[in-house]
C-alpha cells in the first residue's frame, strides 16, 4: 500500500498494538482480570459472561466461543456465557443492552462480565488496502456490570440494523460459502456501500431516541464515547453531532488503530481517567456498525 | 421475571434430499472404538437417514424456516422487531465476524428489526437466546415481535458425529410475541461450565493443511473423547437435572406438573437413558424425530416442538419443558405453559 501524507492523516493512526504469540483469548482472560480487579468483584460472583469479539477466534465460532475460556480462568463457576455475532465495533453495545436486560429481569443475577478480544488476522490490518479506511489493532477490554448499582448505570440503548449491509464489512472465505481461497480469508469492506450508509443519520437518530426516553438532548451529554476507525470517520461524526473537540475521545486513534467495539471501552476508560467525570454526568456511547448496525446507549456517572 | 411473552408461531425446512445412514457411514469412515456393551453405534443409533443441503447455502436453509414461520403466524415481516440467530455451527461466513440475521433481515423485509446473533452453547443456544431475548423484551417497550432463527449446514462428509449422533441440515425459526395469550415462555434455565470449553471445537481455518487445500477437514468438527467419556457424561445427568430444576423452581413449578418434554434427537441410547433417569413414560416425550432425520443441533428444540404440537401431543393447558445440552459444555432447559 501506498501510504501517502494524505492518507496518513485522514486515518490518524501511527501505531497500533500487535499481538506477541498470545491468543485473542488470552488477551481475553487479562482484560477480564483486570476488570474484575479494579471492580473488586471476586471472578465467583459473576453470573454471566457475554462476548462481543467480532474478529475470527482461535477455534471457530459458533461451535467454540473464548468465553468459555474466560469463565474457567477467572473461575466464574456459577456463570453462564454468552456471545454476539456481527456489527463492527457496535457489537459491544449489544452485548450491553442484553447484559443489562439479563440483569435487570433475572433477580438471581448480579454481576455480568463483558469482554472483548480481536487479533486481526495476519497481513489484514489496513481495512480497504485500495483506499484505506482504517487501520486494525490487537487488543481486548472487559467491562463489569453490577444490577442495581449506585452510580454509572445504563440508561438505555438503541440499535438498528440494515440487512441490506450484511456482508458490508465480513470476511468473504475461510467457512462455508469460500472454503478454499486463502486470499479471501481476510476482513474486507465494501467502501461504496460503507460510504453511501446513513451513519451519522442514524446514529443521530437513535442517539435521540435514547435521549428523548430519558428526557435529555445532545447538548446535556458531557461526553461522547466513539470508535477510533480514523480521523475522517471521527470528525464527520463530531460535526454531525456538533460536539465540540473536547467531547469525544480521540487520544486513542493514534496509538491504537481500530479494535473493534474494544475502543468504546478503551475511550470509556480513557475519559474515566482524565478525572473530568462527576456524578450525574450523561456520557453517550454511539457505533454506526460500519453500517449494518448503529447503535447509542446513555450512561449516567 | 420474564413478561408475558408467548409463541406465536414456529417451523422448520429440511432439504428435500435424504442420505441413508448406510451411505453416510460409507462415505465418512470412522474410527469407532466400541461403546458401552451391547451398544453398536452404526446398528443401534435409531435414525434412519439424514436430509443433507447439498449445494443450497445454510442462509437459504435459515430463510425457508423464518418464512414458513411469517407464512405461518400471517404477520407483516415488517412488524418484526428483533432478529436473533442461534445458529452453533459455522455459517456461510466467518462468525464473530457475520451471522446469517443480517441477511435473513434483507430477505425478508423486516426493515424495523435489529438483527443479531448468539454465538455460544452449542445446541443449547436456544436456551441462551430464548433467555436473552425474553429479558430484552420484558423491559424494553421497543421489542414486542421477535424473530429466533438457526440454519444448520455440515460440511461435506461431516455428518457422522461418533461417539454421539449423525447430523441433519436443516433450519429452524419461532416467533415470540409480547402479551401473547398462549405458549408462554414462564422460565429459562442456562448452565455452562468453561473447564468444558475445549471438548468440541472446529479447528478453522488458520489450521488447515494449505498443501491439500481439497482437505475441508479443519471445518469438521473435532472432540476430545476421552474428556469426553471421563469429564462430561459422568456430571450430564446432575447438570440436566439442576437446569431443569431451576426452570421448574423459577416459574413455581414441580416436574409433576409438567406434561410433555422437548429433547434433542441424538441416538436411542441417549433417549433412552433420559428418560429413565427422570422416570418420563414413552408417551411423554418426543421421539420419533429420531428415526426420522436424526440430529439438527440446536434445531432439535424447534423441530421436535413443532412435530409433537402438530401430531396431537401437546394440549392447551401443558406445561412443556425443552431441554438439552450442547457441545460438552452447556445444558439449558426452558418451561413453556401452553
Amino acid at each position: 500500500m501506498n501510504l501517502t501524507a494524505d492518507v496518513a492523516a485522514r486515518l490518524g493512526v501511527e501505531q497500533v498494538p500487535i499481538c506477541n504469540g498470545q491468543s485473542g483469548s488470552d488477551l481475553a482472560v487479562a482484560a477480564s482480570l483486570a476488570a474484575l480487579e479494579n471492580a473488586a468483584v471476586p471472578g465467583a460472583e459473576v453470573d454471566v459472561v457475554v462476548d462481543y469479539t467480532i474478529l475470527p477466534q482461535e477455534w471457530m465460532a459458533p461451535v467454540w466461543n473464548m468465553s468459555g475460556k474466560v469463565q474457567k480462568e477467572i473461575g466464574a463457576e456459577k456463570a453462564f456465557t454468552v456471545g454476539f455475532s456481527g456489527g463492527g465495533a457496535t457489537n459491544f453495545l449489544v452485548a450491553l443492552n442484553f447484559a443489562a436486560a439479563m440483569l435487570e429481569t433475572d433477580e438471581k443475577m448480579k454481576y455480568a462480565l463483558l469482554v472483548g478480544a480481536d487479533v486481526t488476522i495476519p497481513g489484514n490490518r489496513i481495512l480497504n488496502p485500495s483506499s484505506p479506511v482504517s487501520v486494525l489493532g490487537d487488543g481486548a477490554s472487559a467491562m463489569v456490570l453490577q444490577r442495581g448499582a449506585l452510580g454509572r448505570l445504563v440508561l438505555g440503548t438503541e440499535i438498528l440494523s440494515d440487512g441490506a449491509n450484511h456482508d458490508v464489512y465480513y470476511i468473504p472465505g475461510g467457512c462455508l460459502a469460500n472454503p478454499e481461497d486463502p486470499d479471501l480469508y481476510r476482513m474486507v469492506l465494501d467502501k461504496q456501500r460503507f460510504d453511501a450508509a446513513p451513519k451519522t443519520d442514524t446514529m443521530l437518530q437513535l442517539a435521540k431516541s435514547v435521549l428523548d426516553q430519558a428526557g435529555l438532548k445532545l447538548e446535556d451529554m458531557k461526553y461522547v464515547v466513539y470508535p477510533n476507525i480514523s480521523v475522517e470517520d471521527q470528525e464527520a461524526f463530531r460535526i454531525a453531532f456538533d460536539l465540540r473537540r473536547d467531547q469525544i475521545c480521540t487520544s486513542n486513534l493514534a496509538t491504537h488503530g481500530h479494535m473493534q467495539g474494544n475502543d468504546l471501552v478503551l475511550n470509556y476508560l480513557s475519559l474515566s481517567a482524565g478525572g473530568n467525570l462527576q456524578e450525574g454526568d450523561y456520557i453517550l456511547i454511539c457505533s454506526h456498525g460500519m453500517g449494518f448496525m448503529a447503535g447509542a446507549s446513555l450512561v449516567r456517572i | 421475571m420474564f413478561a408475558k411473552i408467548g409463541i406465536l408461531e414456529a417451523a422448520y425446512y429440511l432439504p428435500p434430499t435424504r442420505k441413508p445412514l448406510s451411505e453416510v457411514f460409507r462415505d465418512e469412515k470412522q474410527d469407532e472404538k466400541p461403546l458401552a456393551a451391547n451398544v453398536d453405534f452404526q446398528r443401534d443409533i435409531g435414525i434412519e437417514a439424514v436430509h443433507v443441503a447439498g449445494q443450497e447455502p445454510a442462509s437459504s436453509v435459515a430463510l425457508k424456516a423464518c418464512k414458513r414461520a411469517v407464512e405461518k403466524a400471517q404477520i407483516d415481516p415488517r412488524d418484526i422487531d428483533l432478529i436473533v440467530s442461534f445458529t452453533s455451527i459455522p455459517e456461510d461466513y466467518i462468525a464473530p465476524t457475520w451471522s446469517a440475521a443480517g441477511y435473513v433481515q434483507k430477505e425478508l423485509g423486516a426493515t424495523r428489526a435489529f438483527a443479531t446473533a448468539i454465538n455460544t452453547g452449542g445446541c443449547a443456544s436456544y436456551q441462551q437466546t430464548l433467555k436473552s431475548v425474553c429479558s430484552l423484551m420484558s423491559i424494553n417497550d421497543r421489542f414486542n415481535l421477535a424473530l429466533l432463527f438457526a440454519g444448520d449446514k455440515v460440511p461435506a462428509l461431516n455428518h457422522n458425529y461418533y461417539p454421539i449422533t449423525v447430523v441433519c441440515d436443516g433450519g429452524g425459526a419461532v416467533l415470540l410475541k409480547k402479551n401473547h395469550d398462549r405458549n408462554l415462555i414462564l422460565s429459562v434455565e442456562v448452565i455452562t461450565a468453561g473447564k468444558l470449553h475445549d471438548v468440541w471445537w472446529v479447528p478453522g481455518f488458520p489450521n488447515r493443511d494449505p498443501e491439500h487445500p481439497e482437505d475441508h477437514t479443519w471445518m469438521h468438527v473435532a472432540g476430545d473423547i476421552k474428556r469426553f467419556n471421563t469429564e462430561v457424561i459422568p456430571i450430564n445427568l446432575l447438570m440436566f437435572r439442576k437446569v431443569i430444576r431451576g426452570a421448574l423452581q423459577r416459574a413455581g413449578k414441580k416436574p409433576a406438573d409438567v406434561k410433555y418434554y422437548v429433547y434433542p434427537t441424538f441416538s436411542s441410547w441417549d433417549q433412552r437413558a433420559f428418560c429413565r433417569a427422570f422416570t418420563i413414560p414413552p408417551d411423554r416425550m418426543f421421539t420419533a424425530g429420531l428415526q426420522r432425520h436424526g440430529h439438527l443441533q440446536e434445531t432439535d428444540m424447534v423441530i421436535d416442538y413443532v412435530d409433537a404440537r402438530d401430531e396431537g401431543n401437546i394440549h392447551p393447558g401443558d406445561l412443556v419443558m425443552l431441554t438439552t445440552n450442547g457441545a460438552g459444555f452447556s445444558w439449558g432447559a426452558a418451561l413453556v405453559q401452553h
